[in-house]
């Protein structure tokens, strides 16, 4: 696959999903990626693919933002973020927190810790699932260290 | 046992605690400050595994096996090329965010040994800096990649050390390397912990304490109440309305009140004490605002006091009512601006001990080592108190005013155990005096040809819990609202009042940030009206030498004013023509703190035992670079050279009182002394001797700024010895309707360092596009403001639009080589042009900062 030249700012499509209700488990959330591969299939670049719990990763490098899989998505969890944001939710579920709890060892439970601890005011509580607004965040991963579901990572591997 | 790697040394805690605290309490690796420990700041930036991180984020349990960098941990050659780089660029002023730029410097050229301006900016942009505005943190960036992709350090550009001459400041190296102190950074043998309990209400009555339970607690080595305090209760800037604690039966002002200190062997007992105090309080209905504070049947903040009035002013000259009657062009308007934090990037923090005098010794950050010397010493009941500044991170006005001195100091008093009483982010949000809400009406009166007739004002400020400096910065909002122009009608009535919001003082401007936008605001709109353009309208009004000011005050030949509006024109024009939406301002600013106050400037330069000229003058240096100014003073106005020449950081025992960093005014005043005592230098060394055979001497120069009161009796009263001009314009791209570039054109008097001067330009700019556009500080229902540094709104690195800064090098008076002064008027413009901007692009006025309807305006708030 040809490498790609991009403009920065970087960006690249996110996937909101932890895949913590694996397939093998038989997908138990209405929310999260199920495995379809319809993103991997439409990726011009090679950059999804479906990993070792069967949910689509994006491999930031070769991803051009072109937003192929943000439209083949029937479960609509993946979006295109800004690379310099690495803290991002890794979670789509808008159950309420003991549903969503039930459902995967990763979701968020819209708990609001975050957005408690949110310096910037970047993180809300949308439909019980927390979200970040780019433009807003300090990407200082505190969201990500105090989050008692590890539902908010850090890309880059540092603080989660 | 949690192991990891610190700068190549194995490192390892058995504690479970922020990254943050285990460099700083247990490494002291100290070039990793802690500004706020929310993630927001950016001066804690370390390196982990190659990426940067915020150290305050990560826990000591979850970097097992990781790879930890510090500045401290930086090669020779990587700090060699670091301290030149921010040298030469000027991107040093108070130094506290530095060692974090460092760090995203490094951990970006490590990757991209030639990044793009853009990636750099995206590079920096998740660390704050409130003194640069960005742009030479931003140069230096780029000078440290050519340089380590070349691998040769150039020469300096400048280096003479004469008045004029670009230099890097003296105090880089020790900022950018991280060793330099500000209070936080020391730790002394035997160092206790204090911290203050704070009301549980905006008004309340104090109805009992009961300390018992947390003297009881181990480790609690005091709890002090206001009983225990040996001297005044009430201390203040000026006037002394400020408690200390606050007693049993008094009433709390605001949410910051201190009710007992607690001191203890270190920060979690602190803490844990404090829970255990029980204080009873009878809640009060509280004062929230000035209407409130205004009514008949308001509760009083103060029942010491008749009513909410703080203070008063009236200024007139001429008959403004019956100019603006017989004026063709009539406009009248109603303006609000906001509430600022300071927002200065290193916390208040003194350390106390008892010194080997049996003083009470207190290191500070502070705007004025005498301030907190008086302070402590009215609190203590005793003049057996040393006061001196280590680093100071920033003050923009908001560190004149005691916050943690006189705590230290009491503590000390009582334990005689060294002791740190530092805030938190959010204490230092809620505490220290902010900048004034306004609000405003303005009626400005013009003939056919846009002359000004008369301006006639109302205006009334939110002073808060106590004085703090709410009284003069109302007189400056008043005096100067007039604007820089000759006209013969002002009149204008203001009131502070008192309210249970934080205290408000004084900030960059002093008061003339809020009148100066209404006042330039109607003179865009006038100029409509009239049909001619924003710099057209300036022109015909401008004051000129030999001119007369509202005031009354006859200008000198140094006003440069229309050099200002000339210097802009052509990119004005341009622009106009290009049919880019543009906005213009101007702005006046005094150079010390005139109307007849007794404004001394002292120093005395002492030839020590290293046979070096040392300079103590009892001035903060607030890290606009104050000792930069006076070595370059000193070379030259005598025969020595850099090299000769140690600047002293402030005290009260050595150096003489110059004053506070305040009102624009330490490079001229200050500056002027230690021009004074040069002169006796060079009359002792006239016959040939050198600094060694005059060891030991001192060499004393003082000056006074003399001025005529307010009101004085006299036909053209002096009001300020020397004023400040300036022009900015504002250019917006109508495409993206952000703003493109910013041109500020000021005049400075002789710039002593233009490289400063251009520094001192861009943070004021970029400090009051916040002011303009994004920056908050919301205050709720109880009284108190938010917490959270990171949502105040401050420019990001990445968001800053091209600024143009123009010094103006026109010199000033006979004194201080012609120096007059920049720190404040750089902020004073701006909202005004800004905001015309606007207008020029939607056709929508704006008279409410920060403005609506702009790119910069955040989602949901």
């Amino acid at each position: 696959m040809m490498a790609v030249k991009k403009r920065f700012p970087y960006r690249a499509a996110a996937v909101a999903c932890n895949g913590d209700c694996p397939a093998s488990a038989g997908f138990k959330c209405r929310y999260g990626c199920v495995g379809c591969g319809n993103c991997t299939a439409v990726c011009k670049f090679g950059a999804v693919s479906l990993n070792e719990k069967g949910v689509a990763e994006v491999d930031e490098e070769r991803c051009t933002a072109c937003g192929m899989c943000v439209k083949a998505c029937p479960q609509q969890v993946i979006h295109i973020h800004e690379c310099a944001n690495y803290i991002v939710v890794r979670c789509s579920n808008q159950d309420k927190g003991k549903e969503a709890r039930e459902v995967c060892a990763a979701s968020c439970i819209g708990c609001g810790i975050c957005e408690k601890t949110c310096t910037a005011e970047a993180i809300k509580v949308i439909e019980n699932c927390a979200r970040i607004d780019e433009d807003v965040c300090l990407s200082c991963g505190m969201c990500a260290v105090k989050c008692p579901r590890g539902a908010i990572i850090d890309l880059r591997g540092i603080l989660t | 046992m949690y192991t990891f790697t610190v700068n190549g040394q194995a490192a390892a805690t058995d504690k479970k605690q922020s990254l943050l605290r285990f460099l700083r309490d247990e490494m002291h690796l100290t070039s990793v400050k802690d500004g706020c420990s929310q993630g927001a700041c950016g001066a804690c930036t370390v390196i982990i595994d190659g990426k940067t991180c915020k150290a305050c984020v990560p826990t000591t349990d979850k970097l097992e096996g990781k790879e930890i960098l510090t500045v401290e941990g930086l090669s020779d050659w990587e700090s060699k090329v670091f301290t030149y780089a921010y040298g030469e660029a000027g991107a040093v002023q108070c130094g506290f965010c530095i060692p974090g730029m460092v760090m995203c410097t490094k951990a970006l050229l490590d990757v991209n040994p030639e990044p793009t301006e853009e990636e750099i900016r995206y590079a920096l942009r998740n660390n704050y800096c409130r003194c640069t505005g960005y742009v030479k943190i931003i140069a230096a960036v780029k000078l440290s990649a050519k340089i380590l992709r070349e691998g040769v350090i150039p020469e300096k550009s400048e280096d003479d050390w004469k008045i004029g001459s670009r230099v890097h400041r003296l105090d880089v190296e020790e900022k950018v390397l991280g060793y330099g102190k500000y209070p936080d950074d020391f730790y002394m043998e035997g160092m206790c912990y204090g911290s203050a309990l704070r009301s549980r209400y905006p008004r309340a009555r104090v109805l009992s304490i009961d300390t018992a339970a947390a003297k009881a607690l181990p480790g609690v080595i005091a709890v002090l109440t206001a009983k225990d305090i040996p001297g005044e209760n009430k201390i203040g800037h000026l006037k002394h309305d400020q408690y200390t604690l606050i007693p049993v039966g008094g009433l709390t002002h605001y949410l910051g009140d201190a009710v007992a200190l607690v001191a203890a062997e270190d920060m979690d007992t602190v803490l844990k004490a404090k829970k255990l105090i029980k204080v009873e309080y009878e809640e009060l209905l509280a004062v929230h605002s000035i209407e409130e504070a205004a009514r008949q049947d308001a509760p009083r903040v103060f029942d010491e006091e008749e009513s909410n009035v703080q203070a008063y002013k009236h200024v007139s000259r001429g008959d403004a009512r019956k100019a603006i009657e017989s004026a063709e062009h009539v406009i009248t308007q109603h303006f609000e601006t906001p509430w600022t934090e300071h927002a200065f990037l290193e916390p208040e923090c003194a350390v106390a001990y008892i010194d080997e005098d049996e003083d009470v010794r207190i290191i500070s950050t502070d705007q004025d080592a005498y301030c907190t010397y008086h302070e402590c010493s009215l609190m203590l009941g005793t003049d057996k108190v040393k006061a001196e500044n280590a680093l100071v991170g920033g003050g923009f006005g908001g560190k004149e005013d005691m916050t943690v001195q006189h705590h230290a100091a009491l503590i000390a008093y009582h334990t005689r155990r060294p002791v740190k009483v530092r805030l938190t982010r959010a204490e230092s949000l809620l505490i220290h005096p902010k900048r004034h809400h306004f609000v405003m009406d303005f009626t400005m009166g013009c003939d056919g040809n846009g002359k000004i007739l008369g301006v006639k004002a109302k205006v009334a400020s939110d002073t808060g819990a106590f004085a703090s400096l709410g009284g003069p910065v109302l007189e400056r909002a008043c005096t100067h609202a007039a604007g820089p122009y000759a006209y013969e009608n002002f009149e204008i009535e203001g009131t502070a009042y008192y309210t249970n919001n934080p205290p408000a003082g004084a900030f960059r401007g002093f008061g003339v940030t809020q009148t100066c936008f209404a006042v330039e605001t109607l003179l865009n709109m006038m100029a409509d009206e009239i049909g001619i353009t924003p710099w057209e309208i300036r022109c015909r009004n401008a004051i000129r030498p030999g001119g007369v000011l509202p005031n009354g005050q006859i200008v000198d030949e140094s006003t440069g004013l229309v050099e200002t509006l000339e210097a802009v024109k052509e990119e004005y024009d341009a622009a106009m023509k290009a049919g880019k939406p543009v906005g213009l301002a101007c702005a006046l600013k005094n150079a010390g703190v005139g109307v007849g106050l007794a404004d001394w400037g002292r120093a005395k330069l002492i030839v020590e035992e290293d046979h070096k000229l040392h300079i103590y003058a009892g001035a903060s240096c607030i890290g606009q670079g104050l000792g930069t100014v006076l070595v370059q003073m000193v070379v030259s106005n005598t025969d020595l050279k850099r090299e000769d020449i140690v600047y002293e950081r402030s005290n009260t025992w050595i150096a003489p009182d110059s004053g506070t960093t305040s009102g624009s005014r330490q490079t001229m005043i200050t500056g002027e002394a230690v021009r004074r005592a040069c002169g006796k230098l060079m009359e002792a060394k006239k016959d040939g001797r050198t600094l060694a055979d005059l060891t030991g001497q001192e060499f004393y120069g003082e000056y006074l700024a003399k001025t005529d009161p307010l009101g004085a009796d006299v036909p053209n009263p002096v009001s300020h010895v020397a004023y400040g001009y300036a022009t900015q314009v504002c250019i917006l791209d109508p495409k993206s309707r952000k703003i493109d570039t910013v041109i500020a054109a000021h005049d400075v008097g002789k710039a002593v360092n233009p490289l400063s001067c251009e520094g001192q330009i861009e943070g004021g700019v970029v400090m009051s596009l916040g002011y303009a556009l994004t920056e908050r500080y919301p205050i709720d229902e109880n009284c108190r403001p938010t917490e959270k540094f990171g949502a105040l709104g401050l420019f990001r690195a990445h968001e800053i639009p091209k600024i143009k800064a123009v010094v103006i090098d026109k010199p000033g008076l006979n004194v201080a080589c012609g120096a007059i002064g920049i720190g404040e008027i750089t902020s004073i413009p701006t909202a005004p042009a800004v905001t015309d901007a606007y207008y020029r692009l939607d056709g929508e006025r704006r008279f409410c900062l920060p403005i609506s309807g702009t790119p910069y305006e955040r989602k949901g708030s």
